[in-house]
C-alpha cells in the first residue's frame, strides 16, 4: 500500500556543509513526486534519508505518521532504484529479482512465479536466467526496476535513473515510470536534474537549491507562478527585469520599467524584500497582433536564427533587454528598429527576486 | 616498423627463451639428479637413471616428520591469515579517514626481515616461559605471510562496490546477510589466492622456523642442516617429488580452466 511521508524540519550536516537545511515536505501517499535541482543541491541526500540509507541531522521524517529514526534501510517499506543500479553481478537476473523475496523467506514456485511476473511487468519475459553483466543498459534499467518492484513497496525512490541513457531509452523508460506508477499505486519519488522528466511524470514537484527548497508545486504552477527569480531561471523563464515601481490593484498591477507601463501579475503571497518582474516568452505577441494588446516598444538589439524561428532580443531604454521568438519566414528585423510587444494576459509576473544574479 | 619486425620478434623471442632457461633449468637440473643413483650430484646418463633415492624416500623417518610438520604449520598458517586478513579489510573498508594508518600497521611486518623477527620473537617466548613448537613457528609465519594475505584481499575488494551492498540493505539484508551474499561470493578469488599465497609463503620459510622450531624441524631447516651434513642424495628426491607435486597441481588447475572455459 502507498505511504504518506512527512519531512519535517529535516537537516543534514557533513562539517560546515548544510548539504540539506530545514526541509519541511508532505507527499501525500500513492504521489509521484520529483526532486528536481542541479547537482549538490542535496536532492539525492534527502532521497537517502527517506530510504534510511543515512540519518538526518536534525528533524524527523515520518511514513504514514510512523518517526523512522533509528529505523535501518533494511526494515524500511522503501525500495530504491540507485543511479548505478547496483545490480550484484554474480547474480543472474533471476536472482537479482528474487533476492529480496529470498531475504523474507520465499523459496521456490511462489517465489519463481513472482519473479516472472516482476520481469514481465518490465516488458523482460524470459531474461531470468540471463547473466546481468551481458545485458544492455535499457535491460540492466528494467533489472533494477523488476527487484525494487517486486517487493511490492510502500514507497519507491528513483535516483536519476535514467542518466547515463540515450535519449530513446530515456524516453522508453520514462514512460515506462509513468505507466508503473499508475499499476502499482506506490508513492514515487524521483530524484533528477532533467527538468522534461519532472515536468513530465510528476504530480508535484519540489525545485531545491543549496540544500533548500525553493518551491513546491504542481507542474504548471512553476510557469504560471514562480516563487522567486531562481525558480523563473531554473525552469527558463530567462526574462527578469527590475522595475522601477510596481502600483497594486488587488491582484493586478502595473509595473513601470524603464518610462513604459506593463500590466503584471502580482504574486498571490504578500512580497516582502525587492522583486522582480519575470516574462513568459509564449505569451508575448509581436507584429500584427501586438497592436489590441497592452505591452511595451521596444528596440531591437539583435537578431539571431534559431532553425524553426529566430530569436529577436529587444532593449528597454535602460538596457534591459527580453528575447521574443518570431517565425524565421519572416522579414529580419533591422537592429535599431523600434518594435512594439504585446502582452497577453499572465506575460508578467512580480516574483521576488531571491535568487537573482548580481547586475553587472 | 614492419621492417623491423622480423629482428624485434627474435629479440622478443630470444629474451622470453632465456627467462624461462632461467627460471625453468635449476629445479629440472635437480629433478635430473635425483634419479642418479650415484652417491655425488650430477646429471644420470638415461640407461642409469633409477628411483633408488625415491624408494628410500619411505625409510627417511625424519625427513618425512619434516615434511609433515611443515604441511601442518603451512596450512595452520594459510587458514589463521586468511580469516585475520579478511577481518583486517573488512575493518580498512569500514575505516574511512584512518584508512592509511591501518594499512599501514597491517603491512608493516613484511619489512621487518625474518632474521631479526625471529630472534625477537624467540627472546620473548623464552622469556616469557612459552615452549617452542609448531604452534610458535605458526605465530612467527603468520606475521610473515598475513601482510600478503591481506593485500590481496584488500585488492578483492575492488570488486564489492558500495552500490551493491546499498542494494542488498535496499532489499531487506541484515549488516551479516550483505556480507554473506554479496561481499563474500565477490571476493571468493582473493581468499583462495590469499590461502594458497600463505600456505606456500610459509612452506618456504626458513630463517622465522629456524628460531622458532621446538624439537620437531621444518622441512627447509631439516634439508639446509642435511645439505651441510653432505649426506644422502634423497633430499634430491625429496625436493623433486615436491617439484613434481607442484607441477601436477597447477597443471591440473590449468586444466579445469581450459575445459571450463566454453561454458560461459
Amino acid at each position: 500500500m502507498a505511504i504518506a511521508i512527512g519531512i519535517d524540519n529535516v537537516s543534514r550536516h557533513f562539517g560546515p556543509l548544510r548539504a540539506v537545511d530545514g526541509v519541511s515536505l508532505d507527499i501525500k501517499a500513492g504521489e509521484f513526486f520529483t526532486l528536481l535541482g542541479s547537482s549538490g543541491c542535496g536532492k539525492s541526500t534527502l532521497l537517502k534519508l527517506i530510504g534510511g540509507f543515512d540519518a538526518p541531522s536534525a528533524g524527523r521524517i515520518t511514513f504514514d505518521g510512523k518517526d523512522m529514526a533509528g529505523i535501518p534501510a533494511n526494515r524500511r517499506p522503501v525500495n530504491t532504484v540507485f543511479q548505478g543500479l547496483g545490480l550484484f553481478p554474480h547474480m543472474t537476473v533471476a536472482q537479482n529479482v528474487g533476492y529480496g523475496l529470498r531475504l523474507r523467506g520465499l523459496r521456490g514456485k511462489v517465489l519463481d512465479d513472482k519473479v516472472a511476473e516482476a520481469l514481465e511487468l518490465v516488458q523482460l519475459a524470459g531474461f531470468g536466467p540471463r547473466d546481468v553483466n551481458l545485458l544492455s543498459g535499457g535491460q540492466r534499467q528494467r533489472v533494477a526496476l523488476a527487484r525494487a518492484l517486486v517487493m511490492e513497496p510502500g514507497i519507491l525512490l528513483l535516483d536519476e535513473p535514467l542518466t547515463g541513457l540515450d535519449e530513446g531509452l530515456r524516453q522508453q523508460m520514462r514512460d515506462e515510470f509513468g505507466r508503473l506508477h499508475k499499476r502499482t499505486g506506490a508513492t514515487f519519488i524521483l530524484v533528477t536534474h532533467n527538468q522534461d522528466e519532472a515536468l513530465s511524470l510528476s504530480d508535484r514537484i519540489a525545485v531545491m537549491h543549496a540544500g533548500r527548497i525553493e518551491q513546491v508545486d504542481q507542474p504548471q504552477r512553476f510557469f504560471d507562478q514562480p516563487a522567486n527569480a531562481f525558480v523563473a531561471r531554473f525552469v527558463g523563464i530567462e526574462a527578469l527585469l527590475r522595475p522601477e515601481t510596481v502600483e497594486r490593484h488587488g491582484d493586478e498591477g502595473i509595473a513601470t520599467i524603464a518610462g513604459q507601463k506593463l500590466p503584471v501579475k502580482l504574486a498571490t503571497t504578500a512580497q516582502s524584500g525587492s522583486t522582480v518582474i519575470a516574462v513568459r516568452s509564449d505569451r508575448l505577441v509581436v507584429g500584427d497582433g501586438a497592436a489590441p494588446l497592452p505591452g511595451a516598444t521596444l528596440t531591437v538589439v539583435e537578431s539571431v536564427f534559431r532553425g524553426l524561428h529566430r530569436d529577436v532580443k529587444l532593449a528597454f531604454a535602460d538596457g534591459q533587454t527580453i528575447v521574443v521568438a518570431i517565425p524565421a519566414d519572416r522579414d529580419i528585423p533591422a537592429v535599431g528598429a523600434a518594435m512594439k510587444v504585446g502582452m497577453k494576459p499572465g506575460a508578467a509576473i512580480e516574483i521576488s527576486s531571491s535568487g537573482m544574479p548580481e547586475a553587472g | 616498423m614492419t621492417r623491423d619486425e622480423p629482428f624485434a620478434r627474435f629479440v622478443v623471442w630470444t629474451l622470453t627463451l632465456l627467462g624461462f632457461v632461467a627460471i625453468y633449468a635449476p629445479p629440472l637440473y635437480l629433478l635430473g639428479v635425483s634419479f642418479n643413483p650415484s652417491l655425488q650430484p650430477g646429471l644420470p646418463s638415461p640407461s642409469e637413471a633409477t628411483l633408488h633415492w625415491y624408494a628410500a624416500l619411505a625409510g627417511e623417518r625424519a625427513l618425512l616428520a619434516a615434511l609433515w610438520h611443515s604441511l601442518v604449520i603451512a596450512t595452520g598458517t594459510a587458514v589463521a591469515a586468511t580469516l585475520l586478513s579478511l577481518l583486517a579489510a573488512l575493518a580498512y573498508v569500514e575505516l574511512h579517514a584512518r584508512r592509511a594508518t591501518w594499512f599501514l600497521v597491517v603491512v608493516l611486518p613484511m619489512f621487518v626481515p625474518g632474521v631479526i623477527q625471529g630472534l625477537a620473537l624467540s627472546t620473548i617466548l623464552t622469556r616469557t616461559g612459552i615452549k617452542a613448537s609448531a604452534l610458535t613457528v605458526m605465530a612467527g609465519h603468520l606475521l610473515w605471510a598475513m601482510p600478503f594475505a591481506f593485500i590481496v584481499i584488500l585488492t578483492s575488494f575492488a570488486a564489492v562496490r558500495r552500490s551493491f551492498l546499498m542494494a542488498a540493505a535496499d532489499l531487506g539484508a541484515s549488516r551479516w546477510q550483505q556480507f554473506r551474499d554479496v561481499t563474500l561470493p565477490l571476493i571468493t578469488p582473493g581468499l583462495v589466492s590469499a590461502f594458497i599465497f600463505s600456505f606456500l609463503l610459509s612452506i618456504n620459510e626458513f630463517t622465522r622456523a629456524f628460531y622458532l622450531a621446538g624439537r620437531q624441524n621444518t622441512l627447509p631447516v631439516v634439508l639446509f642442516g642435511k645439505m651441510n651434513a653432505g649426506a644422502s642424495p634423497t633430499i634430491y628426491a625429496m625436493s623433486g617429488a615436491i617439484f613434481l607435486v607442484s607441477v601436477l597441481c597447477v597443471g591440473a588447475i590449468a586444466v579445469r580452466a581450459l575445459l571450463r572455459r566454453p561454458q560461459r
